[in-house]
């Protein structure tokens, strides 16, 4: 079949996100979010008293950081197959998904880099650590690019079974603004939009975890529909030729 | 426009003076995106932020922690992590007048593709967030806020290896390219923007003079010739958009065609 390598990209979902979820859970710093307003002595503190679970979530999350990227390539591949005047959505989408994965790959490198000298300056193991909470919270630009292409592409698409149905594309435009205050977590230490409050990382995580599980559902149906157009036409030609 | 609608050449699309009824609408909502892009990128780096014109490298302490405290500076970058995704809309134009070139392989487009993929981070948003780190906590010690100034300026000025294969793979497209869908002249204009980022190299040995971040030919010239090399790919961008036959679109792809 020819849908087999987008198949294993879709199932490779589940598999990334409950080691995700396990390196999150894992962390420490998480659950609840570690403050913006500690001072460098309990952030170089937290790191001394956690070494070995901030280790070793974050070499795992090292390994695993860019794995949702088959994914997001499989929604490439059915966006092209969408009947869009151009492919420059799915252009920018591939184009933002690359950059979207780079942020985080920082972000772990900058905790483990923290938690690799625990009797640093606690200043440089702070200065660390914010820069992890930055790139891991607030570069949502990408995210919202990525959703607007792919709604964009919904909603022009002309074709006369459609690949998405219509209500991803809203689905795609409403989390993108549920995510977007997050960059705001650049400049409060305190409140909602801080790297640990309701908005910036409770519902941006959230979010993007419910996000993912509607998606993987979405694109599996989009993929099933493919294949059975792949069969049609297949037996359509046969009667042809018959 | 007299009737309602006009029945174009190819007889299935029609054509209104409606925006969102033009058929070329998703590569018109990309170009468009540009000027709000770039309108954007000044207000962040020119008004919010005062990264451009950049102060010098020689800045004392105090000037360093007045310029990472100054009020408009963590907004800017706020600003910049919302918006410079917007990128991707104007490279995703580019790829998509460039696959309607001919003798030109995928290769090219491939290469374009993984350059702008990284290009926008270390000359961009990591600097921006060198700048933030520093406005966030302005209690970091002075030499952390020098190292952090120095990074952010660096890499905003210095970061040139991406956009240098930019131009390199898209002058190449453009000579290479039979049908004329940019004009020729526009490679050798990438070349000469990619020799002036050449110029900007000696930024990370010098700190006064015309090569130092704040110089005559590492910024201002660098900046000014950039600006008008932006501003003659987009209007080439709308030429070749408003040229592209109707025949062209909307045209299924082949199996494993991307």
């Amino acid at each position: 079949m020819q849908t087999k390598d987008q198949r294993i990209c879709l199932w490779l979902v589940p598999f990334f996100g409950s080691l995700f979820i396990f390196a999150f859970w894992n962390f420490q710093g998480f659950f609840p979010p570690m403050s913006p307003t500690m001072s460098a002595g309990e952030v170089a503190a937290f790191y001394r008293d956690n070494l070995g679970h901030i280790r070793s979530s974050m070499i795992l999350c090292n390994v695993i950081g860019v794995s949702l990227i088959p994914f997001y390539t499989v929604i490439v591949v059915q966006m092209m197959r969408m009947v869009n005047a151009s492919r420059v959505f799915a252009y920018s989408y591939l184009i933002a998904v690359i950059n979207g994965g780079t942020l985080f790959a920082l972000a772990d490198l900058a905790w483990l880099n923290a938690a690799f000298r625990p009797e640093r300056d606690p200043q440089l193991t702070m200065l660390l650590n914010d820069l992890a909470w930055f790139a891991f919270i607030t570069p949502v630009g990408f995210v919202i690019v990525q959703n607007f292409c792919l709604a964009m592409a919904i909603y022009l698409d002309k074709g006369p079974q459609l690949v998405f149905p219509r209500w991803v594309a809203h689905f795609n435009i409403v989390t993108a603004l549920l995510i977007a205050p997050s960059a705001f977590a650049l400049m409060y230490k305190t409140g909602p939009l801080a790297w640990d409050g309701a908005i910036s990382f409770w519902l941006h995580l959230s979010t993007g975890a419910l996000y993912v599980v509607v998606m993987f559902f979405v694109v599996r149906a989009a993929i099933r529909q493919q294949d059975d157009k792949a069969v049609a036409a297949q037996s359509s030609w046969k009667e042809q030729t018959a | 426009m007299t009737g309602a609608a006009l029945v174009s050449t190819s007889g299935s699309a029609t054509r209104s003076s409606r925006f969102v009824d033009n058929p070329k609408l998703d590569q018109w909502i990309c170009f468009w995106s540009i000027p709000v892009f770039y309108t954007l990128f000044g207000v962040i780096f020119v008004l919010l932020g005062r990264i451009m014109p950049p102060p010098t490298p020689t800045m004392s302490t105090e000037g360093i922690v007045a310029f990472m405290t100054s009020p408009g500076l963590s907004l800017a970058v706020v600003l910049l992590a919302l918006s410079l995704g917007l990128y991707a809309l104007n490279s995703g134009l580019m790829l998509t007048q460039m696959k309607r070139m001919e003798g030109v392989s995928p290769v090219l487009r491939y290469a374009y593709i993984a350059v702008l993929g990284v290009g926008g981070l270390p000359g961009c948003l990591f600097p921006g967030y060198m700048f933030a780190l520093g406005a966030f906590r302005p209690e970091y010690d002075p030499a952390i806020l020098a190292m952090l100034y120095d990074l952010g300026f660096l890499c905003f000025v210095g970061s040139l290896g991406c956009f240098v294969i930019q131009y390199v793979v898209f002058s190449i497209a453009v000579f290479l390219d039979k049908r004329g869908i940019f004009p020729k002249w526009l490679g050798y204009f990438s070349i000469w923007t990619l020799v002036t980022e050449l110029v900007a190299t000696p930024v990370f040995v010098t700190q006064t003079g015309p090569y130092a971040w704040d110089g005559l030919l590492s910024f201002y010239q660098g900046t000014v010739i950039w600006v008008a090399w932006q501003t003659c790919v987009t209007i080439c961008l709308y030429k070749a958009i408003k040229s592209q036959p109707l025949e062209e679109l909307s045209i299924p792809l082949k199996p494993n065609e991307i």
